[in-house]
């Protein structure tokens, strides 16, 4: 098993945290990926899409006046700007009436209140800190992708080492995921194949399979739509940051293409079933590439190159 | 694993485990405690308050004796200087100077104390000098009036056997004084007064005994000292001895011995000197406390005093008593994150917290695996149904976690109160239950619960509540603690350990459960 796993060059959590999220993320940057509004300003400033921010609370006070200041807007997410894995995000509609549905559930505004409340005394934050509730701007989900899940929005993590994309995969939301795209929340994981921009495999709770089980829809060889342009924003979100090893959470938008949700400085390994294929062959073809690691990570390539790069290095390890 | 982990992780255990393996077989310190009960440890700690006044404090030191060895004396105080003097038979430390304020003194020692047993001889010693013996020990003194009426009346009373049957004599008293008089705390520790109300406190009984005896004319004496008792301070107890046909014979109403004094107590004088006095003082206060050491006097010799003078200096058997009961405690805790960063890093055992299990296991040290860990479950069980009421108001985060702490401390309590009422009266004593620990606990069973479903919140609370169980057999081990407090060097060879497992950037077994679906090759589906 062991042997086997090494032959295919699969990342386990320890050398993850060692060679690739201790070694090549300098601490001090985190900051700028962990608080969601600071990624968002990062982003903004370099021409990068992102959801537009609809309102903040930092103060308690300030969530009370929420539900009065959301009650015209047709749909918006409330989530904090430190949270970790998608916990304490809420996806609300309007029900036409000036009130507020989560799903089919009728959401009153205290409880609003209280939810942004919990939010900033730091209940989903990454250290139980005092936090800040970010209201965003709901993204449609692309018509192409639109089969595929279930009660949410599908999006595209891609994992970009020293500024070059390593590997991709789509985490669509089932019926049994309530909506949210985390694998261990029941969310279906899809490798995506780097230069085809179509999905490879499909994993539901560390099961392959090859259709939805909510649509019954066909998961494996779907194209995820603008997928270059995808490669190319998650590469230019990273140069912003300055770190060496992240997953670049997007969503391709129906109307504007795809965006940055967040950046993430610890991702988690289970794209790597979603691929059925190992990380490290491809992070080894990154550090061969561009010299010893400790030398800038950040290459004077192009971005189209890199990501013909990352493209190149993906196939070679499929091979 | 880099060669710079691996090289600092083996120089932390080579220093570790070579000083270990120095200790055990040069200077052969034992690497287990025996089993047999060791000796006591004793502090007694003086504290006067003087108003820069000339005085000194006095103290009843034990001698040593065949039952009583008593070993490794020190002596500290602040700005007094200390001398040991001969008084009234006694062996007395005295410590003098000018007394400014408050002074501390600790006095130490090590002492095993064995069963006393006195053979009662048949024939008087013709070489005893019984006449003069007899006149010192007879006489009346104001604590033991032995010719006063009412002694007189209770002899007449008691119809003792003849003069020639000295033991039916001492016998008869000693009965009288056990089965006659009642012990009750707080009454009155007068000779009389004892006499007269048929009850008195413990000193009561056995200065009427004493005073009973003397006015039936056998010599009988105060004996002042020490109880010492697993797991409670030493008590200072007062016990009489008796002459009989020249020797002095050991024997307590209270304690109910006669000719056999147990092992575990302490001979600190005669007569009616105070175990501590103070002159030219304020006031003074005094406490003893005692540690049982699991060795033999010999190996806490070579503990004590190794061959080496840096090793003899190092020892942590040189400190005060109170000190080394929580050091014991507190150099098992590297053991205890050693099995937590195993289980993490190399198995990838999911817990809440890092350390949450060693702190559980830790608070749960006076308890047996299962009562403890039963307790954990009941406590967080419970609030965590409050906590899903708590979710109905709404309320803030610190208040709401206030409250939920205010929920574990009345569980707790009221599991006190249970207990106390059933089956274990002794249940809750000196525990410093972990409720901050389990407050927390409880929060985060009931986020995770919401957030990533009870199964996942369950499953993550029986791993953590497994690591403790791990943990928690090693924290009471007396082996463990023994050896960690005898040879605290292993804690840089289990910071050797640690190094190399931070350095080990191999599979985690979890992660080949994870990815066993990929150990298969490729089943070269699919398109690219």
């Amino acid at each position: 098993m062991w042997r086997a796993l090494r032959r295919q060059g699969v990342l386990g959590i320890n050398r993850r945290n060692a060679c690739y999220t201790l070694a090549a993320n300098d601490r001090s940057l985190f900051p700028l990926v962990d608080d969601k509004l600071e990624t968002k300003r990062l982003c903004i400033e370099a021409g990068i899409p992102v959801p537009r921010l609809l309102a903040e609370a930092r103060l308690h006070v300030e969530a009370r006046g929420l539900p009065e200041a959301l009650r015209n807007v047709e749909s918006f997410v409330l989530k904090p700007a430190r949270g970790a894995m998608g916990n304490g995000i809420l996806v609300i509609h309007a029900d036409g009436k000036g009130g507020f549905l989560r799903g089919e559930r009728l959401v009153s505004p205290e409880d609003l209140v209280y939810h942004a409340a919990g939010i900033i005394s730091g209940l989903y934050s990454l250290a139980g800190h005092h936090d800040v509730a970010l209201v965003e701007e709901c993204l449609q989900t692309h018509i192409l992708l639109a089969p595929l899940s279930a009660g949410g929005v599908p999006d595209v993590r891609v994992i970009v080492y020293r500024g070059i994309p390593v590997m991709a995969m789509t985490r669509l939301p089932t019926e049994r995921s309530g909506g949210r795209a985390n694998l261990h929340q029941g969310a279906i994981g899809a490798g995506i194949d780097l230069a085809s921009g179509r999905t490879l495999f499909a994993v539901h709770k560390n099961r392959s399979i090859v259709r939805h089980p909510d649509s019954d829809q066909p998961l494996v060889d779907v194209p995820i739509p603008e997928f270059e342009r995808v490669l190319e924003i998650a590469v230019r979100a990273t140069d912003r940051t300055g770190l060496g090893y992240i997953g670049a959470d997007m969503v391709v938008d129906a109307v504007r293409g795809p965006v940055i949700l967040e950046l993430n400085a610890r991702p988690g390994l289970a794209i790597q079933l979603a691929n059925r294929a190992g990380l490290r062959p491809r992070l080894d073809a990154v550090d061969r590439a561009l010299g010893a690691p400790d030398t800038a990570w950040q290459q004077a390539l192009p971005v189209a190159e890199r990501v013909a790069m990352g493209q190149a290095f993906s196939s070679r390890s499929a091979a | 694993m880099s060669r710079s982990v691996l090289v600092t992780g083996f120089l932390f255990l080579a220093a570790g485990l070579g000083l270990f393996a120095a200790k055990v077989w040069v200077y052969d310190i034992p690497l287990v405690p025996a089993d047999t009960p060791g000796p006591w440890q004793v502090e007694l700690r003086i504290h006067v308050r003087g108003d820069g006044k000339k005085g000194s404090v006095r103290a009843l030191l034990p001698a040593g004796s065949q039952e009583q060895l008593v070993f490794d004396e020190r002596s500290s105080s602040d700005r007094l200087s200390f001398s040991i003097r001969e008084h009234g038979g006694n062996r007395v430390g005295v410590w003098t100077g000018w007394l400014e304020d408050i002074h501390e003194v600790v006095y130490q020692f090590r002492i095993q104390s064995g069963e006393l047993v006195v053979e009662i001889p048949q024939q008087t010693d013709p070489s005893q000098p019984t006449r003069a013996l007899r006149k010192r020990y007879t006489q009346p003194t104001s604590e033991l009036p032995s010719t006063s009426a009412d002694v007189k009346e209770v002899l007449e009373e008691l119809d003792l056997p003849s003069p020639d049957d000295l033991l039916g004599r001492v016998r008869k008293i000693f009965a009288f004084v056990v089965h006659e008089i009642d012990a009750v705390n707080g009454a009155g520790s007068d000779a009389l007064l004892t006499l007269a109300r048929r009850e008195g406190s413990d000193e009561g009984k056995e200065r009427l005994l004493i005073t009973l005896l003397r006015g039936a004319g056998i010599p009988a004496r105060v004996v002042r000292g020490l109880e010492l008792r697993d797991g409670a301070a030493p008590e200072p107890r007062l016990w009489a001895e008796a002459n009989l046909r020249g020797v002095w014979v050991p024997l307590s109403a209270v304690q109910d011995f006669f000719a056999r004094r147990p092992g575990g107590f302490v001979e600190l004088g005669r007569g009616e000197q105070p175990l501590v006095e103070a002159t030219g003082v304020r006031a003074v206060g005094h406490r003893y406390l005692a540690l049982r050491e699991p060795l033999r006097p010999d190996e806490i010799a070579s503990l004590l005093a190794p061959d080496n003078p840096i090793l003899a200096r190092l020892s942590l058997y040189r400190l005060p008593v109170d000190s080394q009961a929580a050091l014991r405690v507190l150099l098992l805790l590297p053991l205890g994150a050693l099995t937590v960063a195993l289980f993490r890093n190399l198995i990838g055992i999911p817990t809440y917290g890092t350390f949450m299990p060693v702190l559980i296991a830790l608070s749960l040290r006076e308890f047996s695996l299962t009562l403890g860990l039963a307790l954990v479950g009941v406590v967080t069980a419970l609030a965590v149904v409050a906590r899903s009421g708590l979710e109905r108001l709404r309320l803030l985060m610190v208040p709401r976690l206030s409250i939920l702490l205010c929920i574990v401390v009345l569980f707790v309590t009221s599991m006190a109160l249970a207990a106390e009422s059933s089956m274990l009266p002794d249940f809750f004593a000196g525990v410093v239950f972990p409720i901050v620990i389990l407050t927390m606990l409880v929060e985060r069973i009931y986020i995770t619960a919401a957030e990533e479903g009870l199964q996942e919140a369950l499953a993550r609370g029986l791993w953590s509540v497994g690591v403790a169980a791990v943990v928690h057999p090693l924290l009471r081990s007396p082996n463990a603690s023994y050896l960690m407090f005898s040879f605290p060097e292993l804690v840089v060879a289990i910071m050797g350990l640690l190094v190399w497992i931070g350095g080990y950037t191999g599979y985690r077994l979890a992660d080949l459960v994870r990815f066993r679906g990929l150990a298969r090759p490729p089943l070269g589906e699919g398109p690219g």
